[in-house]
């Protein structure tokens, strides 16, 4: 009997549409009105896109307040990626005991951005940032670097014009 | 008031299907922009807002011009519309593909049939009964004629109305069978046996108005249902509007009883095999189904041209003091009420999921038209006792 009554009466069907009208009105009073708004979407190109904190985008070099780069050439991160996208130059620099890296180079192309090369680095001194516009017209462009290639591992990205370039 | 010659007759019939021709015509894309904005507001999204997605370019320059309009509250709702105008730029520019084995004359007829059997039946909707207004005495030719309020007065108008509503599932059916394709096929056998069920409730819940009222005539119909009911008379009269929206629901293939045009199982349908202008009538007189449904439904339960719905503006009309600018018809609360429905239509689309092929039948056939036959009787009773 109360199964019956349920197929006839449709009390479910109007929770169904009072939520579904609730939201509406919430997002139609409420859009480009106020500070924080309901709707969960952000309108991209025009507003600065903001990822989650761990997400996983480019890979980058990181350096030290003197301005050092603080890759020191352990080669724990070219050993443990995956698609061996990372190669390393070893070399020395004039005053400075560890050793320097004369070449640094990320091929993007291959990367999938597991985040192994960060977590196996015991100096911090790579991380992936925020990027994720990352596409170019070219091939070769997805050769990353440091000074001299075309795309330089310390500049965010030539194409990524809207996105958070750094934390 | 001067009686009009049979020219200037036929000039003012004219002059109404403009009219009504522009209401359609206006509604309709106006639906098509909502249904984006609601849906997407229903799921915390912000509907359409661009075009196209570029930056550069004609495109680009047009988008971020919407954007600065967005900043302003009002504008910023309506930064979807030239969207709409891509669209129908899109459908008709396209390049219209006939498949090589489909067979030609049908293939082209369907979607005309299904157009057309869903504007025609805007011939004997009443908009406001009575005259809708009277040309002034400066109008050349038609000085002091008086325009009434639907195109044609016709006095088995409900018979009329269903007759060519229903003429519409040739037209799925004939682009399912004319596609000579698998899917199209299932889809335009589904719509069949799905539109034949649900005309039977259909017709049914709205046996109930008339049975109340005791005519056929749309206008006729509207007026009594309106103001001429008893305060028994709400019961069918609820009962009624629920059953004939949920068929009417059916009859448009909207969701959530949308089988012949099944994304997730038939690629599209019957129209799978239709592309350019030939698909945007399919397109079209969905729409214009739907407002057909949300003006009948309007008419003869939402109380037509006058304010409440379900009868209760006679009760009331008793009440308020005569001549009263509420108490009256205006055709402004009929259109209120379609656009009310249109939104309704909108609003179950984004809140309930898709039936079963099977669930469909089954709600059709052993709970709605048991519960329209108990609402018929229910009408009746109320007709004779009170």
């Amino acid at each position: 009997m109360n199964k019956f009554l349920r197929t006839l009466i449709p009390s479910d069907i109007a929770k169904g549409l009072a939520i579904t009208g609730k939201h509406f009105c919430k997002v139609f009073f409420t859009a480009n009105r106020r500070k924080v708004p309901f709707h969960i979407v952000s309108e991209y190109p025009e507003v600065v896109a903001k990822v989650q904190p761990r997400y996983r985008g480019r890979l980058t070099l990181l350096k030290d307040e003197q301005g050092e780069i603080k890759c020191v050439c352990c080669l724990a991160c070219e050993k443990i990626c995956p698609t061996q996208v990372i190669t390393i130059e070893k070399g020395k620099k004039e005053g400075r005991k560890m050793p320097y890296p004369v070449r640094y180079d990320f091929e993007m192309e291959r990367c999938i951005f597991c985040e192994f090369c960060v977590e196996s680095c015991g100096f911090d001194s790579i991380i992936l940032n925020h990027q994720f516009e990352l596409a170019t017209y070219n091939r070769e462009d997805f050769s990353l670097g440091m000074e001299g290639l075309s795309q330089n591992m310390f500049e965010p990205s030539p194409v990524g014009k809207f996105s958070v370039a750094d934390d | 008031m001067p009686t009009p010659t049979l020219l200037q007759s036929i000039a003012i019939t004219l002059i109404q299907c403009v009219l009504v021709v522009l209401f359609v015509f206006v509604v309709v894309p106006l639906t098509v922009f909502a249904e984006r904005k609601v849906l997407g507001h229903i799921q915390q999204r912000l509907g359409s807002t661009r075009v196209a997605s570029g930056h550069i370019g004609v495109t680009g320059w047009m988008n971020r011009g919407m954007w600065k309009w967005g900043r302003i509250p009002v504008l910023s709702y309506w930064r979807g519309i030239p969207g709409l105008l891509a669209d129908v730029l899109k459908l008709i520019l396209k390049e219209d593909i006939i498949p090589a084995k489909a067979d030609k004359f049908v293939f082209f007829i369907a979607p005309a049939l299904s157009m057309v059997s869903a504007v025609v039946v805007f011939a004997a909707i009443s908009f406001v009964p009575g005259t809708f207004f009277v040309f002034p005495s400066w109008f050349p030719g038609l000085a002091g004629l008086p325009v009434s309020g639907g195109i044609a007065d016709i006095n088995v108008g409900l018979l009329w109305i269903l007759g060519v509503a229903s003429v519409g599932v040739y037209g799925i059916v004939l682009a399912g069978w004319a596609s000579n394709s698998k899917y199209p096929l299932l889809g335009g056998l589904r719509s069949a046996a799905q539109m034949v069920s649900y005309e039977v409730p259909l017709a049914i819940s709205l046996l109930a108005p008339v049975v109340l009222t005791g005519s056929l005539n749309f206008g006729e119909m509207a007026q009594r249902m309106a103001t001429g009911t008893s305060a028994w008379g709400l019961v069918p009269q609820v009962f009624g509007f629920l059953i004939y929206l949920t068929c009417g629901f059916a009859e448009t293939n909207r969701l959530p009883f949308d089988m012949p045009e099944a994304e997730n199982e038939l690629v599209a349908g019957f129209h799978t095999e239709y592309s350019g202008m030939k698909f945007g009538f399919f397109y079209l007189a969905e729409y214009i189904n739907m407002t057909v449904v949300s003006a009948l439904a309007a008419g003869f339960f939402l109380g037509g041209s006058w304010l409440l719905p379900f009868g209760l503006q006679g009760l009331v009309n008793k009440l308020l003091p005569a001549g009263a600018w509420i108490a009256g018809p205006h055709a402004i609360f009929f259109v209120a009420k379609i656009i009310f429905l249109l939104f309704t239509y909108i609003w179950v689309r984004g809140t309930i999921p898709r039936y079963r092929y099977d669930q469909v039948m089954s709600v059709a056939w052993k709970y709605l038209i048991p519960l329209a036959l108990v609402n018929l009787l229910l009408a009746a009773f109320v007709r004779c006792a009170v």
